[in-house]
């Protein structure tokens, strides 16, 4: 991405209540060389294993069609040619949105069949013009093109038919919730926080789409996917003492120095940037919890937090989702960590000696492998943009 | 009377080694030290890395000037108890 715009892309799934798996699939992918990000939702004939297969299979041959940039009626062709023929419609069928946005803001939507796709600019939905194409071997299957230059704070959303006929049964909802009704409720929650992040949102609609559900359980897979256009957040993430003490000072001074966000993740490390900028850090009461040490305040700095054990924590629950109810410094981190776009770790090597104790918990890791761990999720299931300096 | 000043260290290994459960002298203090004292909660005082003892002692508390290895609740509130007793003898 660009120093000048950045995607964050989140999704959000439940499935069809009774099934084992998801009969819709998501699909996100980023080509850093080519400064691009393909995002994709198929919704599988059915639901359940059927329509998983459908899904996983839809997905991965139109990515693969998209990123090797072929011709998109030749590629949706191939598709529908491969996909297994349901044995009781006597069709083989997926749906498919895709968003391509590549260089500097052009993105283009492929589409055929599922709900369209949202467009939000300046806190409005606007309504993007689209070509219509159809192949001439399937008449009946037509796929909708449309082309956005987008723009920071711009939000593209994709929603399968679970959520647009959510609630449908339901008194309330005769109808299902619509497409409509998405959108006003997606435009009620950016009013509320115009910078409300790709992951929050896809949340929320999934949510509210399985409120109006009767007695709220799903009828159908109800998915969501958020790209959120902006430009970069930045953050620093200081943890651990240098190798050399020498350096104590020089990443002391990165701290105030930084044009973003600052954290600290390591109680020496905030003893070295307490020290060596004369500022003064204090043990933050409300984050208190029997787990995770408590959160410090410190001037200029958003976070300060104990090392190993938070980060520890933030691991896991990058992996199995932040608990939303408790507000300890591991919960802060994450999320500090999930708002930010670019993230520049700084890892000091130093090993603590104290914690090579045997008799202290197998739990604590070497720093440098934690945070290896923490990156690359945050690389690969959150597409940030990660850079490691080993000091 | 002077507040019996009690730091308990929340750096990482103190608090896996207990000082989590001391730290609920701030929530729910026994009632007869409840108003005597003053909790400083403090980051590593690097007390598990300058010391000669093989393996660790931690979790450490400093009871005013008063260090507790390998404190516990009980311990703590014993040596609170013990000082305010002296500063009213």
């Amino acid at each position: 991405m660009s120093e000048s715009l950045f995607i964050e892309v989140s999704k959000e799934q439940c499935q069809k209540y009774g099934e084992d798996c998801f009969g819709d699939t998501v699909y996100t992918k980023k080509i850093p060389e080519e400064r691009r990000i393909i995002s994709i939702l198929s919704d599988g004939l059915g639901s359940g294993v059927k329509a998983n297969i459908l899904s996983s299979m839809t997905t991965r041959m139109a990515m693969k069609f998209v990123e090797s940039n072929m011709e998109l009626l030749r590629s949706s062709e191939v598709m529908m040619d491969a996909l297994p023929i349901c044995q009781i419609r006597k069709i083989s069928y997926a749906t498919f949105s895709i968003v391509d946005s590549e260089l500097e803001g052009k993105t283009r939507i492929f589409e055929m069949d599922n709900p369209s796709f949202i467009f939000i600019r300046d806190g409005k939905e606007v309504k993007v013009k689209s070509r219509e194409l159809s192949s001439p071997k399937w008449k009946e299957r037509t796929i909708n093109v449309s082309q956005i230059t987008t723009q920071p704070e711009d939000r593209i959303i994709l929603i399968s038919d679970g959520v647009s006929q959510a609630g449908l049964g339901n008194k309330l909802y005769p109808l299902g919730w619509q497409r409509s009704g998405c959108v006003d409720y997606i435009l009620k929650q950016i009013r509320k926080n115009p910078y409300i992040s790709a992951y929050d949102l896809a949340h929320g609609v999934v949510r509210e789409a399985l409120e109006k559900e009767v007695e709220k359980k799903a009828g159908d897979d109800i998915s969501c996917v958020v790209l959120y256009f902006r430009k970069p957040r930045k953050l620093l993430v200081l943890t651990g003492p240098p190798f050399d003490e020498d350096k104590d000072k020089e990443i002391a001074e990165m701290v105030s120095l930084y044009d973003g966000k600052t954290a600290i993740c390591g109680g020496t490390t905030a003893n070295i940037v307490e020290r060596e900028l004369c500022l003064k850090c204090e043990i933050d009461k409300t984050s208190f919890d029997e787990k995770i040490p408590m959160a410090s305040k410190m001037e200029g700095v958003d976070l300060v937090t104990e090392g190993i054990l938070t980060l520890t924590e933030v691991y896991r629950m990058l992996k199995e989702g932040i608990d939303k109810q408790k507000d300890n410094a591991a919960v802060r981190l994450a999320n500090l960590l999930l708002d930010s776009d670019k993230i520049d770790f700084v890892v000091g090597t130093k090993i603590n000696i104290a914690h090579q104790d045997p008799n202290l918990p197998m739990e604590l890791e070497i720093r440098r492998n934690i945070v290896k761990k923490i990156f690359r999720i945050l690389q690969d299931k959150y597409f940030k943009e990660i850079s490691v300096r080993y000091v | 009377m002077k507040k019996v000043v009690v730091k308990i260290c929340a750096g990482t290994s103190c608090f896996v080694m207990g000082a989590a459960q001391i730290q609920a002298l701030e929530f729910t203090p026994p009632e007869d030290i409840a108003d005597k004292i003053e909790l400083v909660e403090v980051r590593c005082m690097n007390l598990c890395k300058d010391t000669t003892a093989k393996y660790n002692r931690g979790p450490f508390v400093m009871v005013n000037d008063e260090l507790i290895e390998e404190a516990t609740f009980e311990k703590v509130v014993e040596k609170i108890r013990e000082v305010l007793k002296n500063q009213c003898d």
